[in-house]
């Protein structure tokens, strides 16, 4: 024991509080910032040094550094949180841009069906008039040019939801790239002796929590980082190794995810971004359409073949009313009105001009069931609930899995965010800390003095 | 547990009280629970099918309304008829009195071919363009005066038509009788010849349909010549064969007061209600020539006064009488129908009220309900902005030296 080892413990106590300030400056300063963790300040007593009669004589302090707050559990809950809150996001939007087209207006499918409708029954009080005529053609080709509309804003959806896979793709190849390179970094940090990466792994995290929003990820730690997976077990980061993704245009016209040897991946992506929005293009979106198609062809086929039964105003047998594809797809974006004389509606069942029998069997197509067991109506009502209910479930899910990850957030935060108030008190106790240390400086320095000047006349 | 950030929980706050305050205000200013399919999809679709309803619902009342005027036309050209065979009836009662010298009944007579030509006027009657009592063919004008002889477009002394010409299938040549009130219609069938057709002519005066002495025959000319071989009654013939070519009156052979029906037998139906359609027309056969006819009958009273005897004249005005009441009978299910449809209307007016209460029920938003929410969320809005505004600023720097 002596007055220099009571100076070097006083300066080693300077140190940590000036590293302890550095810290609590760095929490301050980082209070923000997202996807930062707490850092701890780490003080560990130095070893005692025992003295030759055998007193063990305690050294100091030793300033270890730091020790980020992390929860690891509670960030691969919020990973999986947010990769449903995406996949259910992508989804709403896409099936609220679709809903206007099946709501109720002056020019929905539904409306435009009941005018077409009314027209027959409205040209059955006077056959002849060409007024009436005329009005039931015109009639018929809104009703064809309301399903052609919505068949195109259904296509038009999916076209955008291809660019959406594209780009998501890019992104998740970019953030793959960056997690990989990360990983080395981290690995040789944990070597070296901390346990945390630290910065470096807030770092990582945060592009984590980034590629979740995008895909379903699996996340393994092994001794060289951490391993990232999609789908059914896609590598995406392997130590230092990241494997990209591409896309390439399949037979079905539609963007397909090939891992990097060339499997197709797409119906293995179901969460995150780029799952919700391949789930609406290759599931729901062709499921709506199929359900119009059908609907278009077999309502269609239903009036011509009432037009066949009659008889046109020049006594021939009615021809096509509607053109339309003669497969089931793409009959809704192509049928439209196959006649443009007017004296060619077959209203009469006889063959003279004034006669509206037939007018009966293009009415009845209204109330008949079609080939699909439903009447064309109830066909239309059933679709728009199919539209309705799964835009109301996208909303609850993405609605649902927001709210909990605001919890888990609060949770995380609770855990390792920085509190300023927290750190201004820190503050105040590394500045005692710094202060005392300081003082006892002085009082040994002027211990010096005295020691130095001990039996001489400046002593006095 | 730890809290070190209050502002990121008030921002959630704000925009949880903001969304609630948006849906209240957007369901006062619509006045709808359902603005969006996604707000109650059963409703929706639900609405859908009622609004099909609806839109039935108004046309089947713009129908009843055009076809209720039809109707009420051709019931007044009826009831004008009944009053001409009122007077009919009234006039020959009186040529049928023995005091009534010949200066007289050629009077009544006089007046009994205008009350005629009045009787057909109004048979011929049409509406918005067409014939009202031609059954479905209503371009075509269905009572016309009749001829005793019609002779065909083809046919010369050169080149004659026999009776092994053959005819083309599928084509229709019809014989309107005026006295008879009936039509025969015979369509030509492959390997037909003018021969079939003049056998077809002969069953259809044993049946009836034609009056006897009615012929098919081919004349000096090389026509086919269609008689009646009287000059008392008359038939209109018309053929669409081009083996024959139009079938036209030979000029002078018109039978005064004879009148034949040219339209068909069928009948219009409008549907004014989901499960109720109306007949539109009665076909002037029904009304004037089939069963008894009526416009016959006027022709017989007619001659009977020129050159007949009280008797005959008696005989006359008692088969106008017939006449009358049927045209009585005839005209009653077009009666029927007017009533109906008066009441069909009001009953539609009270189903549309129905359905708008239903389709409010659906979607519409009690706007009692909607304007308490509103102001419950509005206050709710300002007390987290309050709230918020009171809580944010501080912190423990504010406080230290």
């Amino acid at each position: 024991m002596s007055l220099s080892t009571s100076l070097n413990i006083a300066v080693e106590a300077l140190n940590a509080a000036t590293g302890a300030l550095q810290i609590t400056n760095n929490n301050i300063a980082n209070a923000n910032t997202t996807g930062y963790t707490r850092e701890k300040v780490v003080l560990q007593e130095s070893a005692t040094t025992t003295t030759t009669s055998g007193v063990s004589l305690g050294n100091g302090v030793t300033f270890e550094g730091y020790q980020s707050v992390r929860d690891e559990l509670l960030q691969t809950r919020i990973g999986q949180e947010t990769q449903a809150q995406s996949g259910a996001s992508a989804q709403l939007s896409s099936l609220q841009a679709i809903e206007p087209t099946f709501t109720t207006s002056t020019t929905d499918i539904g409306t435009e069906m009941s005018a077409f409708f009314s027209s027959i029954s409205s040209l059955s009080t006077t056959p002849t008039s060409s007024t009436l005529q005329e009005a039931m053609l015109n009639a018929g080709q809104n009703l064809a040019t309301a399903f052609n509309t919505a068949s195109s804003t259904l296509t038009s959806q999916q076209s955008g939801l291809n660019t959406q896979v594209t780009q998501d793709v890019g992104e998740i190849n970019q953030l793959s790239k960056q997690i990989a390179a990360l990983n080395p970094q981290i690995v040789s940090l944990k070597a070296s002796g901390q346990t945390d990466g630290g910065t470096l792994q807030d770092q990582q995290d945060a592009l984590v929590l980034k590629l979740s929003a995008l895909t379903n990820v699996s996340i393994t730690q092994t001794d060289n980082g951490e391993t990232l997976t999609t789908g059914n077990g896609t590598p995406l980061v392997v130590g230092s190794q990241s494997y990209t993704l591409q896309t390439s245009t399949g037979t079905d016209g539609m963007q397909h995810v090939l891992d990097q040897s060339g499997n197709d991946i797409t119906s293995s992506l179901t969460s995150g971004d780029l799952g919700g929005t391949i789930q609406i293009r290759d599931t729901t979106i062709p499921g709506l359409l199929t359900s119009l198609d059908t609907l278009a062809n077999q309502f269609a086929t239903a009036i011509n073949t009432a037009q066949a039964s009659g008889y046109d105003q020049d006594g021939t047998k009615g021809g096509n009313l509607f053109t339309v594809s003669s497969t089931v797809a793409g009959s809704a974006a192509s049928i439209k009105v196959a006649i443009t004389d007017p004296a060619k509606i077959a209203s009469s069942s006889d063959g003279t001009t004034g006669s509206n029998g037939n007018l009966t069997n293009l009415s009845a197509v209204q109330t008949t069931k079609l080939a699909s067991g439903k009447t064309p109506g109830d066909a239309y009502a059933s679709l728009v609930y199919q539209v309705g209910s799964l835009t109301s479930s996208a909303n609850a899910e993405s609605t649902a899995a927001s709210s909990t990850l605001v919890q888990l957030n609060d949770q995380l935060k609770s855990v390792s965010g920085v509190s300023t108030d927290e750190e201004a008190a820190n503050l105040i106790q590394y500045q005692q800390a710094y202060e005392a240390a300081a003082r006892i400086v002085s009082v040994v320095q002027s211990l010096f003095s005295i020691t130095m000047t001990m039996g001489t006349a400046a002593a006095e | 547990m730890r809290v070190t950030n209050i502002v990121s929980d008030v921002q959630y706050a704000m925009q949880q009280s903001q969304q609630n305050l948006a849906t209240a205000l957007q369901q006062v200013s619509t006045g709808l629970r359902v603005n969006q399919l996604s707000d109650d999809p059963i409703a929706s679709a639900n609405m859908v099918t009622s609004l099909a309803s609806s839109a039935n619902v108004d046309q089947y009342t713009k129908n009843v309304s055009s076809v209720l005027s039809q109707m009420q036309t051709a019931d007044a050209a009826i009831s004008s008829i009944v009053t001409s065979l009122n007077t009919a009836v009234t006039l020959g009662t009186e040529g049928a009195t023995g005091t009534a010298s010949t200066a007289n009944k050629t009077a009544i007579a006089t007046e009994l071919e205008g009350l005629l030509t009045g009787i057909v006027g109004e048979g011929n009657t049409s509406y918005q363009g067409a014939h009202l009592f031609s059954g479905t063919d209503s371009s075509t004008v269905p009572f016309v005066a009749a001829s005793a002889t019609y002779t065909s477009a083809q046919g010369t002394t050169a080149s004659p038509l026999t009776a092994a010409t053959a005819l083309t299938a599928g084509s229709v040549t019809t014989i309107s009788d005026a006295s008879t009130g009936e039509t025969m219609t015979y369509t030509a069938a492959a390997g037909d010849t003018i021969a079939t057709l003049q056998s077809a002519v002969a069953s259809a005066v044993s049946a009836g349909t034609l009056s006897s002495g009615t012929t098919a025959t081919i004349n000096s000319g090389g026509q086919l010549s269609i008689a009646t071989n009287s000059t008392t009654n008359g038939v209109v013939v018309s053929s669409n064969d081009v083996a024959l070519g139009s079938m036209t009156a030979v000029s002078g052979t018109e039978v005064a007061n004879a009148y034949a029906y040219v339209g068909n037998n069928s009948v219009n139906e409008v549907q004014v209600g989901d499960s109720l359609s109306i007949a539109t027309n009665l076909p002037g056969s029904t009304l004037l020539t089939s069963g008894t006819n009526v416009i016959s009958a006027l022709n017989s009273l007619i001659t009977a006064l020129k050159s007949g005897t009280s008797t005959e004249i008696g005989t006359a005005t008692t088969a106008i009488t017939s006449a009358l009441n049927a045209v009585n009978v005839s005209r009653s299910p077009l009666d029927s129908a007017i009533s109906r449809l008066d009441s069909q209307e009001s009953f539609l007016s009270q189903e549309k009220l129905t359905l708008s209460t239903a389709q409010t029920a659906l979607v519409g938003a009690n706007l009692a309900d909607s304007a308490t929410n509103l102001s419950a969320a509005e206050t709710t809005n300002s007390a987290v902005l309050a709230a918020a505004a009171k809580v944010m600023p501080n912190t423990l720097f504010d406080y230290m030296k």
